[in-house]
């Protein structure tokens, strides 16, 4: 084979979306080539820890026999922590819905089942721009080289410098993005399963808000894994980047994660665990305003984070899920469009129908007016305090206990906060959340 | 022309970590890369290549992930690679590694060919023992020259080459074979280009794999059998705490003044630089 010979298709990134599309258009008899920059497909990915299984298994219907899937995910907590005291809710769920693992695994195994379908990948090359020609995308260029296809997809993630320089999106901004830290602590399974009380292969995933981020938007996160435990945090970089120029923020943001895991609430999980992991990337804070001006146009579709295909509800975030699930649709519009003629503006529109007509679109719509909550420090500060002491005021009653409303009244006149406003900022969350 | 060049497949020793508790290097988890001196030697390759005509082959001795390293130098343009690999192998000195490489020299020539020249970098970051392009000419008997700067080609089966040292230039003719040892930093390395890989990657021979079922060596004569280097001992440099001070005279003698006092004014550091210097 000529290597100047034109592919069908080219997809930019070997991530969830990426893999997906180029497993389903190899299966469909297409040519296509992934190009991906890091060492291996998947190895720039970083995560917190668990993938929805449903969406993938419409890709991979073999994937519970055949992914590296660590432990199902059985039980969800969710924790206010303030100082030294907290507050932790927990559901026990009745059936297998989502699943931990490290992405890179996961995104190693989506990478094979493309390439056994009969994708070529093509690792640690970098795309430097995407070839268009009066309006058509005609292929991609890395340092002097063109490579030409009939149609190219973008899951270049997250930070997408190429969308940009065809002019689809606009610089990146701080409101929209998050970082994400995280340690793996690796622990025998044993120990994992006594001390989170879980059963062979099943998991847990917990989200904790309070000062863990010093009062700031965001949250932590703790993930099992087989045999060790991923935890983070997450910080939407617009407040966090205020507070760090107000002096509020002086500390580096591994040193917060750091603090997490010596927390006197949580250390205990992972005594004698050995932190052999840490890492941080980029994530979306609001989706729906990142996505481009279009997701398509001749030649060329928009899938994964590139497209701001990230579901953030407040308590959980979704990124994988939507992400296969972007790249299934885009997979079917091209192969739809190759059958009609070719990947035009005009064939290549279903894509954008699939996408809205999709749960990926009715959720970023359902769940965007969460940013208000996220942006409002209201919720991470004053909130928690006054949650946290009107528990304490239940719960650390030497004599005499208050009546549950007492409790919250009094915890609020003494975070000196008026009870009113607490009520209508909780009243107008609840219908966000 | 037919140009062999030897890669080694190490740990990035710049990511690596002390442990603070055990002083010791932590190795887990650090990324492997192409030995960075051997970059010039592949860009060496590829230019003589370049200008002469023929093929140049990459290879290594590494365990199989040393697979994405021979990528690489596919990537920057070698025409095929090979990965030498296997079990007894392992836990090699430099005398069973060159052993291991100098025979698959030999099946090199067997299988595509006469080789004309193997060319190696200077030294490997991890261990800088700049051992095997000797060892290796010396197991195939041809002639051997290091701190390679430059080579021309004349014609008769002869190679000018340019090897520049401190403070003099030498230039030496030999006849081919040989054995070249290319000097740190000689040249500047091309960059991977997506061509490269992707001719590498559609074409299914580009890599092949040597493990001894192929090179068919003595097991006594290879891996830690065949390895009859001990490390005696080790010692740990003590990390010297370093103190920044910016002094910037006019005239350079001030600067030599300046340092010097420092030296002789600071008891601490003249003992290490006496210490460094005689041994004790």
């Amino acid at each position: 084979m000529n290597v100047t010979s034109k592919f069908d298709i080219i997809v930019v990134g070997a991530g969830p979306a990426g893999c997906a599309s180029a497993y389903l258009l190899a299966k469909a008899g297409f040519k296509v080539l992934v190009l991906e920059r890091g060492r291996g497909a998947g190895s720039k990915e970083l995560w917190g820890g668990k993938a929805y299984a449903q969406p993938l298994r419409e890709v991979w219907p073999e994937l519970d026999k055949e992914a590296p899937i660590h432990r199902w995910v059985s039980k969800e907590r969710f924790s206010l922590v303030w100082g030294e005291r907290a507050l932790t809710i927990e559901y026990k769920l009745g059936r297998k819905v989502a699943f931990t693992t490290y992405l890179t695994e996961l995104v190693n195994w989506m990478a094979r089942k493309a390439e056994n379908a009969g994708a070529i990948i093509v690792d640690e090359v970098r795309v430097d721009e995407i070839v268009v020609k009066e309006g058509r995308v005609l292929g991609v260029k890395s340092g002097g080289d063109t490579v030409y296809a009939d149609a190219v997809i973008d899951a270049e993630g997250v930070n997408r410098l190429l969308l940009e320089k065809l002019g689809l999106v606009e610089k990146l901004n701080p409101d929209h993005i998050a970082l994400g830290v995280k340690e793996v602590l690796s622990l025998n399974p044993n120990l994992i399963e006594e001390r989170f009380m879980l059963g062979k292969d099943e998991g847990l995933a917990w989200f904790v808000t309070g000062d863990v981020t010093l009062g700031l938007p965001g949250g932590g996160f703790i993930y099992t894994m087989r045999d060790s435990i991923s935890i983070g945090l997450v910080l939407p970089i617009g407040p966090a980047a205020k507070a760090a120029e107000a002096g509020l923020l002086k500390e580096h943001v591994s040193s917060l994660v750091e603090a997490f895991r010596l927390h006197p609430y949580f250390r205990n999980l992972w005594r004698e665990a050995d932190v052999i992991e840490y890492g941080g990337r980029m994530t979306i804070e609001a989706g729906l305003k990142l996505m481009p001006r279009k997701l398509y146009m001749n030649g060329l579709l928009v899938v994964g984070d590139a497209a701001g295909f990230l579901v953030n509800t407040g308590y959980t975030i979704r990124g994988v899920d939507t992400a296969v699930t972007s790249g299934k649709l885009a997979a079917e519009a091209l192969i739809e469009a190759f059958n009609n003629g070719g990947p035009t503006e005009e064939n290549l529109k279903s894509y954008e129908e699939k996408v809205k007509k999709s749960y990926i679109y009715r959720e970023l719509k359902n769940h965007s007016s969460i940013g208000d909550v996220m942006s409002d420090p209201f919720f991470f500060q004053k909130l928690p305090q006054v949650a946290i002491r009107a528990a304490s005021k239940l719960f650390e009653a030497d004599y005499e206990e208050p009546k549950l409303i007492r409790s919250f009244l009094d915890a609020a006149r003494e975070e000196d906060v008026s009870s009113l406003k607490i009520i209508y900022k909780l009243g107008r969350v609840v219908g966000k959340l | 022309m037919r140009i062999a060049v030897g890669i080694k497949w190490v740990p990035n020793t710049q990511a690596v970590r002390f442990d603070p508790e055990t002083g010791t290097l932590i190795r887990k988890g650090i990324p492997s890369i192409v030995n960075p001196h051997d970059l010039p030697a592949i860009e060496m390759a590829l230019r003589l290549r370049d200008a002469v005509g023929g093929e140049v082959i990459a290879f290594t001795m590494a365990p199989p992930p040393a697979v994405k390293g021979l990528e690489l130098a596919l990537g920057m343009g070698v025409d095929r690679a090979i990965l030498i690999t296997d079990r007894v192998f392992a836990g090699a000195d430099t005398l069973a590694t060159s052993y291991v490489l100098a025979n698959a020299i030999s099946k090199v020539e067997r299988e595509y060919g006469k080789v004309d020249l193997v060319v190696f970098g200077q030294e490997t970051i991890d261990s800088s023992t700049a051992h095997i392009p000797g060892q290796v000419a010396s197991w195939l008997d041809w002639p051997y020259v290091y701190y390679v700067k430059d080579i021309q080609v004349l014609g008769d089966g002869r190679i000018r080459v340019v090897r520049e040292l401190e403070d003099y230039i030498e230039e030496y003719e030999i006849e081919l074979p040989a054995v070249l040892g290319i000097a740190v930093r000689a040249l500047k390395p091309r960059p991977v280009s997506l061509y490269n890989k992707l001719r590498a990657k559609l074409n299914k021979d580009t890599i092949v794999v040597w493990g001894n079922s192929e090179l068919k060596l003595d097991p006594r004569c290879v891996g830690l059998k065949g390895s009859p280097t001990i490390v005696a001992k080790t010692i740990d440099m003590p990390e010297v705490p370093r103190k920044k001070e910016v002094y910037k005279p006019r005239d350079p003698r001030d600067a030599a003044r300046w340092i010097v006092s420092k030296i002789v004014e600071d008891e601490k550091l003249r003992e290490l630089l006496v210490k460094k210097l005689w041994g004790g």
